[in-house]
């Protein structure tokens, strides 16, 4: 390896094998002539042709299944479904259930994952409309980003539906976005959550973890946790309040800095489930990481119903989380898909009520809970 | 320019001499898609010709500037990481809602002169620390690559910019405009690797540095320069990707590297320096985006086509040792 990269530095004082061997290339002066005439040989054609047959070979069989002709009447509609990202938990069980909505209805689902690049995914959008798709239903990279994509899917006259990302406001585009009331479902989730603080009968420090504040459903859940402490001042007093940006590195180092200025931190809220893991470690070092019901107990809440909160539930040691709906999300963009399709009325936001999950209803909920059913 | 070193063709050769042709992977593209258009829906048809073309015109113009880079035996890993700051510093100047020069009728130009001037700089930086300091290219561009794309976050705090101008967001989605660019840029590279001096110097230090000095050719300018030219091809397809998502955004262009120096590779420009051509490298870049193109309309999902394109870049590269140490032995 390192004699490699010594080769790539132009002016080292002769290494080794820049004698022995490249020398033995290029002693004639005539060789810079014939350097710009080399060419792919042999072997090179000969595999890529071969990686190209293999290619047609392997996706020629397996592709019989989703052309199978529909049923009933008419012909099958196609939707198109591009994510941003199938990185976290949430966004799995979103494509799963979005799937899963699309069989159902007998609806061919063709499908892209934009891997967190703005340009990719639009050109996954293109090609949807190049297909001919009857409908898109698509993660946005971010709310900027989606612009172009809603244009383009706008001039094809295909309805598009954006799932639990918002898009900036733009002139002349024409969209619907399938969202979490993230404000209320916050606000009932940290209400509940005051509700176990109330018991104790003393006042509560508190420490909110809040995500990444360009993103419009960061601060819906950190509006709708002021807004319910605002509610509680005899209990509530916000002491801490940590940017995580949506990174798990930056919310730990948060949370450890709040616990050592804060103790007596007594009541944490995350604006989302997947930080837990480093809010208990946090915890664990210090300490702090009891059972409800335990002398100590620090009040935990979250927010998106993930399988780390489902599990910390059925634990005894979350109190309480706010579960998008995940399924009702599905339901309703194809739905909204559908009903553009035929000239609706559909509202610009429909919004996902959610349910907020604790010990009480636990039982009665965790099958609609996402994060329950998640196979890990 | 189809004659092996072996001018003796004789019939036995016919067979290799097609394969030896620079125009293989042409070949290949065209076999591909007569293979391809009669059983995948969409992939013959006019909007998907202009939506290739589209995404293949900034890939194009990255992989060329690869193309001069690895000529010279370098390697530069920090162009999509140059592709977000340019990006994030043009939108700082042109955009409409907070920018330098908000709408003022000078933004358009000025952002993209500030792009090419930004890229420019990160090529000049590349080059030095691999000419002046005499590091490993790999690591130079590799750390470049973290600071750079780093540097894009911190500068906007990781918020996308939006409010382009329109006259801005017209190279975009205008072809009319994004075509000739992309051509103008392809026959300026062309013309200077093989008809200019410059071009047989770069030539000349990818083949051997040393001989290179020996010979009289500044190889510490010349080196310098292609990790100049790198950066700011860098900036021109940044330039077309921006206009594209309509956003300047410190992410943009992340996971393309793959795309380009795969590319490249695939087209026949050597990992070992001395070979490359600008026409290869086109015939590579089509060669890619056709695989990428096709298969995404199959509605293969994501990590197959990922398997199948590192499997092709993958062989590809296996054939440019095998050539590289075949040469060696030949000689």
């Amino acid at each position: 390896m390192n004699h490699k990269v010594g080769r790539r530095c132009p002016q080292r004082s002769a290494p080794r094998e820049d004698r022995t061997r490249k020398n033995l290339q290029t002693p004639r002066p005539g060789a810079l002539r014939t350097a710009t005439s080399c060419h792919p040989s042999f072997p090179a054609g000969a595999a890529l042709l071969f990686v190209a047959l293999a290619i047609l070979f392997l996706t020629g069989c397996n592709k019989s299944d989703s052309t199978a002709p529909a049923p009933g009447d008419g012909k099958q509609l196609t939707i198109g479904v591009s994510f941003e990202t199938l990185q976290t938990e949430y966004w799995v069980a979103g494509f799963n259930a979005i799937k899963g909505e699309l069989k159902q209805r007998n609806i061919k689902m063709l499908e892209a994952v934009a891997d967190g690049d703005a340009n990719k995914q639009l050109e996954q959008v293109r090609n949807f409309i190049t297909r001919k798709v009857d409908g898109i239903i698509i993660v946005p990279k971010d709310a900027k980003t989606i612009i172009p994509s809603i244009k383009a899917a706008n001039a094809a006259n295909i309805p598009i539906v954006l799932f639990n990302r918002p898009a900036d406001a733009s002139a002349g585009t024409k969209s619907v976005a399938v969202v979490a009331d993230n404000f209320a479902l916050t606000k009932e989730t940290v209400a509940y959550m005051i509700g176990e603080a109330k018991k104790s009968g003393k006042k509560h420090k508190a420490m909110v973890i809040m995500g990444d504040l360009g993103d419009i459903n960061a601060i819906g859940r950190r509006d709708g946790f002021d807004a319910a402490v605002k509610e509680a001042p005899d209990v509530i007093e916000v002491v801490s309040r940590v940017p995580s940006e949506w990174n798990q590195e930056k919310a730990q180092a948060g949370v450890v800095n709040a616990l050592q200025a804060n103790p007596d931190i007594s009541f944490i809220f995350t604006s989302s489930d997947f930080l837990f893991p480093s809010i208990i470690s946090a915890l664990k070092s210090s300490g702090k990481y009891k059972q409800i019901g335990e002398p100590g107990h620090v009040i935990l809440g979250g927010f998106d119903g993930d399988a780390t909160a489902y599990q910390m539930l059925k634990d005894g040691y979350l109190d309480a989380t706010g579960v998008q709906d995940v399924y009702f999300e599905a339901k309703a963009s194809v739905q909204a898909v559908l009903d553009m399709r035929e000239g609706k009325p559909v509202a610009e936001v429909i919004k996902d009520p959610g349910f907020v999950i604790h010990q009480a209803n636990l039982k009665e909920k965790a099958p609609q809970m996402w994060g329950a059913n998640v196979k890990q | 320019m189809t004659a092996t070193s072996d001018p003796g063709a004789r019939p036995a050769n016919k067979f290799a001499a097609v394969f030896a042709s620079e125009y293989l992977v042409l070949g290949l593209c065209v076999f591909y898609f007569l293979a391809f258009a009669p059983f995948t829906e969409g992939f013959a048809s006019r909007g998907n010709f202009s939506n290739i073309l589209i995404t293949l015109l900034p890939l194009f113009i990255l992989a060329i500037g690869q193309t001069v880079v690895l000529i010279t035996a370098g390697i530069d890993l920090s162009m999509t990481s140059t592709i977000a700051l340019t990006s994030v510093v043009g939108g700082m100047v042109m955009s409409g809602e907070n920018g330098w020069l908000s709408n003022n009728p000078t933004a358009m130009p000025v952002a993209i002169i500030a792009m090419l001037v930004v890229g420019a700089l990160v090529g000049l930086l590349n080059g030095f620390a691999v000419t002046v300091l005499r590091m490993p290219a790999f690591i130079v561009t590799l750390t470049t690559m973290m600071f750079v794309g780093g540097f894009a976050v911190w500068l906007t705090k990781s918020k996308n910019i939006g409010g382009l101008p329109e006259s801005f967001l017209a190279i975009g989605n205008q072809l009319w405009l994004a075509l000739p660019l992309t051509l103008t840029v392809a026959i300026v590279a062309h013309v200077m690797l093989s008809r200019s001096l410059f071009g047989r110097w770069l030539y000349a230090v990818g083949h051997n540095s040393r001989t290179a000095y020996v010979s009289g050719v500044p190889v510490t300018g010349v080196t310098c320069s292609a990790y100049v030219v790198s950066g700011v091809c860098a900036a021109l397809a940044s330039v077309l990707l921006t206009a594209d998502a309509q956003t300047a955004s410190p992410v943009l262009g992340r996971n393309m590297l793959l795309d380009v120096i795969g590319a490249t590779v695939i087209g026949g420009t050597s990992l070992f320096g001395g070979k490359g051509k600008v026409l290869w490298t086109f015939f590579g870049v089509l060669f890619l985006k056709l695989i990428d193109n096709s298969l995404n309309l199959r509605n293969l999902a994501d990590w197959d086509i990922r398997i199948v394109k590192g499997g092709v870049i993958l062989v590809a590269a296996m054939l440019d040792a095998l050539r590289n140490r075949l040469a060696v032995r030949g000689s």
